[in-house]
């Protein structure tokens, strides 16, 4: 062995050229290689931060008749199914170990209509308990302007982006009630018309809903404007309102409908699945008016789980730390059997945003494999020429009684020591790098590369698992590099170095 | 006692469609000990009839003894093993490994037999002083003129103690006065290691070192010549 890499070492000093190249190359893959994985490895935790821990969780419940997964970047005109079996739903999830949290949510479109225009804007209603909003995302936005909606509060959050969107279409810059006008906050075109803003501290919206049931418009007092800790192009569609509202909005079942007006055996009814619809609509179940529905009391909500009661759209779900998806996918839907509702990973629910994850991941992971074939491909072409450079030599070695496993030993000590001094400095390389970027503040507004960035600016992570990855890579492409120049150097015969000569 | 015993040896090489004789049916033994040196024109054989002793090449028919092993029928591994342990090469162009230096080439074989490296360092140093390159154990070959290489190579074959030296034209990249030297030397190692000695040469200066001569020509051994 001591022999083997006394030669090999000594090679690379003698033919300092071809080292040199072989050496650039495994440098440069090897730092390309590990900030790739730097970089697959904070999207992922990006995405775990942004997505996961602050919008939607790992998994989301839909209502089995929901024909597409995809429920929060869905077709404008296509409504999510209902879920009235929470109550059913949420025993099972409280009784499964790997689930940490869930949140119950009302997800729809609603048309945002304003008196001064016939044309109607949209947004996309999430509806929840605002209370529970928090404990399941205690860090996806903070609230710029206004407050935080109190538990059990009438409440509407506008996005910021949803605010510059309303700006642009109706020429009405929103503000929290009894607020006033951030000049910071203002978009560029706001700021200008400054003088003449037209200002609103509440939007009327009506749910959209391909089902059969009433939708009503409702004015929602704005209580705040939030701003998404990041890809806030994207969640920034999304205004936040109390559960209740939503309801309404959406001419669902509210919680007061259901504790005030259903009948004990009605109740049950409603929570079987694949109930006759028409009887649910029939005289008095009929949601009346929402401007002359009992104004439910703040105290009234504070009663514990009382918007439990009543229709949601979705269950987001938080698994565990380190739980498997699959496994934990297969195990719920099992648990879940006869409850009405399915359960689908968030990038299946979330549309093209999982979609864009996983490609923007696939590419990064395809852009590795390729540096990988490039160096992979150099090497070999000039470890070969190298073999063939030194047939006379490598060919006494076979005559004098060198066997083949000493020649193939020989050129495999020359590139593992060639990747273990470059490769081994361009891993170095990558991880100072990988530790610099962040501090660049690299920021981005667009969406998909925030994807990629892993949040508001491009943040690179490396555990010592990536490491681990880089240099078992680099181990892989030193031994596919070197297989073909050893095959070749193997081959030689003696007399082909006697023939040369 | 015959080390080497070969009877019909044939060996053709293929170019493109015709078929080239090199050796048309030898028949050679070569005692224990032998100074044997094996003449003839360029192109009569002579390399091709120690490459194949050296188990370089291969007899395309015919029987070829080394020591008890009739390496027509052996594999890649076990005549690497024969060339390891049984023969040493001088080759012409000295062929030594340009990163070791003048110990280390010495001692490369031995270390390929798995010797320890004091047990390999001891006896090099022993061949390097039979040779007279002490001084020079630390230098690479590049740094030595030919005969001086030549030396190295000639240690390098002999520290394993092999049964056999082949050497292909040993002086013929040198002057004369230092191929005499080398021919000397390769006496001396004869007469003090016991070893059999296998030269080929062309030249008829160097004839008078030999102590056997075989003449080949055409690919067929003539009449050996009686010695001087």
């Amino acid at each position: 062995m001591k022999l083997i890499f006394t030669i090999a070492w000594r090679n690379i000093l003698r033919h300092k050229g071809k080292s040199l190249v072989i050496g650039v190359i495994l440098f440069t893959g090897a730092f390309l290689m590990t900030v790739g994985n730097g970089v697959i490895s904070g999207m992922a935790a990006g995405i775990e931060k942004h997505i996961v821990n602050g919008f939607m969780g790992d998994l989301v419940l839909i209502s089995e008749a929901q024909k597409s997964d995809n429920i929060l970047l869905n077709l404008m005109g296509s409504s999510i199914e209902p879920v009235t079996t929470y109550k059913q739903i949420k025993e099972v999830l409280a009784a499964q170990p790997y689930v940490k949290r869930f949140l119950p949510v009302g997800k729809n479109l609603a048309m945002v209509l304003d008196e001064s225009t016939s044309a109607p804007g949209y947004a996309y209603l999430l509806g929840v308990d605002f209370a529970e909003y928090r404990k399941m995302f205690p860090e996806s936005f903070t609230v710029i302007e206004g407050s935080y909606p109190a538990p059990g509060q009438r409440a509407l959050l506008i996005p910021t982006f949803a605010r510059d969107e309303f700006y642009d279409f109706y020429n009405i810059w929103f503000l929290p009630e009894g607020g006033q006008v951030v000049k910071e906050n203002l978009k560029k075109e706001a700021l200008a018309n400054f003088a003449t803003l037209n200002l609103s501290t509440n939007v009327v919206m009506m749910g959209m809903t391909s089902g059969i049931n009433t939708t009503t418009d409702i004015r929602f007092p704005v209580t705040g404007i939030n701003k998404f800790g990041a890809l806030n192009q994207i969640f920034g569609h999304f205004c936040l309102v109390d559960i209740e509202s939503y309801r309404e909005c959406l001419g669902y079942f509210t919680a007061a409908d259901m504790a005030a007006q259903v009948p004990k055996e009605e109740k049950e009814l409603l929570g079987l699945e694949g109930g006759d619809l028409d009887s649910l609509f029939g005289g008095e179940m009929m949601v009346s008016d929402v401007k002359k529905a009992p104004k439910l009391k703040a105290a009234a909500l504070n009663e514990p789980k009382l918007s439990e009661d009543g229709v949601y759209n979705a269950v987001f779900i938080k698994l565990n730390d380190g739980e498997d998806y699959g496994a934990s996918l297969k195990k719920l839907n099992k648990a879940l059997a006869g409850t009405g509702v399915r359960a689908v990973t968030w990038n299946k629910a979330s549309g093209p945003m999982g979609g864009m994850a996983l490609i923007i991941k696939s590419a990064l992971f395809i852009f590795v494999m390729l540096l990988f074939c490039v160096a992979v491909i150099i090497i070999v072409n000039t470890l070969t020429m190298s073999a063939l450079e030194r047939s006379s030599e490598i060919g006494m070695m076979r005559a004098v009684g060198a066997h083949k496993t000493f020649i193939a030993g020989m050129f495999l000590g020359e590139t593992a020591i060639l990747s273990s001094v470059f490769g081994g400095a361009g891993i170095l390389s990558g991880i100072v790098a990988v530790r610099l970027i962040p501090l660049l503040r690299i920021t981005t507004q667009n969406d998909m590369l925030q994807l990629l960035y892993g949040g508001n600016f491009f943040n690179p992570l490396l555990s010592l698992g990536d490491v681990g990855l880089t240099a078992v890579q680099l181990l892989f492409v030193t031994v596919v590099a070197a297989l073909y120049p050893m095959r070749v150097a193997v081959q030689i015969t003696p007399l082909d170095a006697i023939s040369r000569d | 006692m015959d080390i080497i015993e070969i009877k019909g040896l044939r060996k053709d090489y293929p170019l493109g469609d015709t078929i080239v004789p090199a050796l048309r049916g030898v028949d050679l033994t070569v005692a224990e000990g032998d100074f044997m040196s094996i003449i003839g024109p360029s192109g009569s054989g002579k390399t091709t009839l120690l490459n194949v002793i050296g188990c370089i090449d291969f007899a395309t028919a015919g029987s070829v003894k080394v020591g008890e092993h009739e390496i027509t029928s052996l594999t890649d591994r076990q005549i690497t093993e024969i060339r390891l342990n049984k023969i040493g090469f001088i080759f012409q162009t000295f062929n030594l490994i340009p990163v070791l230096n003048v110990i280390e080439n010495i001692e490369f074989p031995l270390l390929l037999m798995k010797k320890s490296a004091a047990e390999a360092r001891k006896r090099a140093d022993k061949l390097i002083e039979e040779v007279g390159l002490k001084e020079y154990a630390v230098h690479r070959p590049a740094e030595l003129p030919g005969g001086q290489r030549q030396r190295v190579a000639i240690a390098r074959a002999l520290v394993t103690n092999p049964d056999i030296i082949l050497a292909d034209e040993p002086t013929a990249n040198l002057d004369s006065v230092t191929g005499a030297s080398i021919l000397e030397l390769m006496r001396r190692m004869n007469e003090i290691e016991k070893t059999t000695f296998i030269f080929s040469t062309h030249d008829a200066n160097v004839l008078k070192y030999a102590r056997r001569i075989v003449k080949i020509k055409d690919g067929l051994i003539e009449k050996e010549p009686a010695l001087a």
